[in-house]
């Protein structure tokens, strides 16, 4: 970690430093239903285990609420995002978490979320659930598969747009004096965050509170705690904290583009300024490899509002 | 660029093979040296009043009768307007662009279309988006719609693509068919579906209904409301109503692989 605190807005403490975000491959899919209910059950099941691409294979998250006159079938729906190192990594993603969790939910159906002239076989694996059965339709440019299942036809695009673009691991590393008026602040700034496109927040909720450095002192564990930024080892090793910090909580942001994620820092950085002081939250940082690995550094100072 | 107006100066007194007047090399060119053109034993000027138009790459085709054979036969781009009725082969193996038809066409409308948009005023005859003796495929995509009825055996060995019909088919429409949607709004003629082999047919009715067709039931499947989307985006105002959400669903031909339906919305 770099920094030094030198800019202050609204009584919380901004620290000169940058969020190290990595380049990464990204899709998006719009998830149907015959209610949005059942358009977002389909969606969270299918974004579960979807925090990290180290431990889930993906960072999946949702990305917003699709009307019902902007779907492809005209039912409400949902989009997610979907981010993986490499398109390669993405696909097999796809075809477990659309095949287990969009397939398999009452009423579904699955459509591309992303126009772009790179395509993943969305369709690749679900369909063949059809055992033969699955019908092919192609409307214009666009092709659908309708496999038979017991509450009728799953449809499902046959390929879905990926950039090569996309964004992961924008962050903001927010500290406070108050558990509960940090965590209060911090779900603030996330639904800040939602409401910009083409951006998730894969965590929990939004939020991490088990922030990781590279490396460990085991064998075989590549992350482990970021122990700078742990307020109990405050005494017993080298800190990033002030002596009144007594939690940390961080955002992750994944982006289908950098400007998306630079948008989305900023909104979070403003949820937490407009509100953070009177919720004891005291400063705002970042994580980051001291620039050595990531291609993309959001610096705070940019995004001050 | 601009467009050209080629107006049939008399009705042909034989069959006139007018596959040559496409839209894209005509219009490049003056209208002096499209007059100059070598057609059949004279050049274009003799069978046509030329005059140029203010639409780009639009080729209006003024006069021409059921005689006329061949018209936007491989159609790749542009913009074909025809003023009249038109003979066989109309829009035959049409690869893109837009080819309508202000009256009435013959047999073999859009046989083996792969791309692009054909419509058509009036009726048109036999083997719409199908193919001649010899080949393999009908229409392997692309989106017909004819404004009337239209003949026997619509959709013969059809692979791909849409065919809407405001008025309803002959016998037998989408015969030997492997892929692909036939809506007709007025319903199917006798014996839809012989030796279909994949395929949907969509109709308020079907005349005959062969016994080698099964019922499925009546259900609501999402793939009619995006056929109904697409279409509408397609057509625009012609565009046929919306689908009703459920419809029943017969699974045919049973004497091949039943992988067809004929979708009944009445």
């Amino acid at each position: 970690m770099t920094g030094s605190q030198n800019m202050n807005v609204n009584g919380v403490a901004i620290d000169d430093t940058f969020a190290e975000a990595f380049g990464m491959s990204g899709t998006a899919l719009i998830i149907t239903a015959d209610t949005l209910k059942w358009a977002m059950i389909a969606a969270t099941t299918m974004t579960g285990f979807g925090t990290s691409v180290i431990g889930c294979g993906a960072e999946c998250g949702i990305d917003c609420e699709v009307p019902a006159s902007e779907t492809p079938d005209g039912r409400p729906g949902v989009r997610v995002l979907v981010f993986g190192f490499s398109p390669d990594a993405i696909l097999p993603q796809l075809k477990n978490r659309v095949g287990q969790c969009v397939l398999t939910s009452p009423g579904s159906a699955c459509y591309n979320g992303l126009d772009s002239p790179q395509r993943l076989a969305l369709s690749a694996g679900p369909r063949f659930f059809g055992d033969g059965w699955q019908i092919s339709k192609r409307f214009g440019g666009r092709r659908f598969w309708r496999v038979p299942v017991m509450d009728g036809e799953f449809t499902i695009e046959d390929t879905c747009g990926f950039t090569t673009d996309a964004v992961g691991g924008g962050n903001l590393l927010i500290l406070g004096r108050d558990r509960a008026g940090l965590l209060e602040t911090t779900e603030a700034a996330v639904a800040a965050i939602a409401k910009i496109p083409d951006v998730i927040t894969p965590f929990p909720g939004g939020i991490v509170r088990s922030g990781s450095k590279v490396g460990s002192k085991y064998k075989g564990a590549i992350a482990s705690t970021n122990n700078a930024f742990c307020p109990t080892l405050r005494g017993t090793t080298k800190t990033e904290l002030d002596a009144d910090t007594i939690a940390v909580l961080e955002i992750v942001i994944d982006g289908l583009t950098s400007q998306a994620v630079a948008d989305a820092m900023r909104a979070g950085l403003k949820a937490v300024t407009d509100i953070g002081a009177a919720k004891g939250v005291t400063r705002v940082s970042a994580g980051n490899y001291g620039g050595k690995l990531g291609q993309h550094h959001y610096h705070l100072k940019d995004y001050v509002a | 660029m601009s467009g050209l107006r080629l107006r049939l100066k008399s009705a042909p007194a034989g069959r006139l093979d007018l596959s040559c007047l496409q839209p894209e090399p005509l219009t490049a060119r003056a209208v002096d040296e499209v007059a100059r053109l070598p057609f059949e034993d004279g050049t274009l000027s003799d069978l046509f009043e030329i005059t140029a138009i203010a639409d780009a790459n639009t080729l209006i085709l003024a006069g021409p009768t059921s005689a006329c054979d061949g018209i936007g036969d491989g159609l790749a781009s542009g913009t074909l307007v025809v003023e009249g009725d038109v003979g066989q082969y109309a829009g035959r193996f049409m690869k893109g662009g837009r080819l309508d038809i202000r009256g009435s066409a013959g047999d073999y409308l859009g046989a083996g279309m792969k791309r692009g948009l054909l419509t058509v005023a009036g009726s048109a005859g036999n083997f719409v988006g199908g193919l001649l003796p010899g080949e393999k495929f009908g229409m392997a995509g692309g989106v017909i719609r004819v404004g009337g009825d239209i003949g026997d055996r619509a959709g013969d060995r059809m692979r791909r693509g849409t065919i809407v019909v405001k008025g309803k088919t002959g016998a037998a429409a989408g015969s030997r068919m492997a892929g692909g949607t036939i809506w007709a709004e007025g319903g199917f003629g006798p014996g839809a579906g012989p030796l279909m082999r994949r395929g949907t047919l969509i109709g308020p009715k079907a005349e005959q209904m062969l016994a080698t067709f099964s019922d499925c039931g009546e259900h609501d499947m999402v793939f009619l409301r995006l056929i109904s989307r697409f279409v509408a985006a397609e057509l625009g105002s012609v565009a046929p109503p919306p689908l009703p959400a459920k419809v029943r669903r017969y699974a045919g031909d049973m004497a091949t692989i039943g992988k067809g339906e004929l979708l009944l919305t009445g």
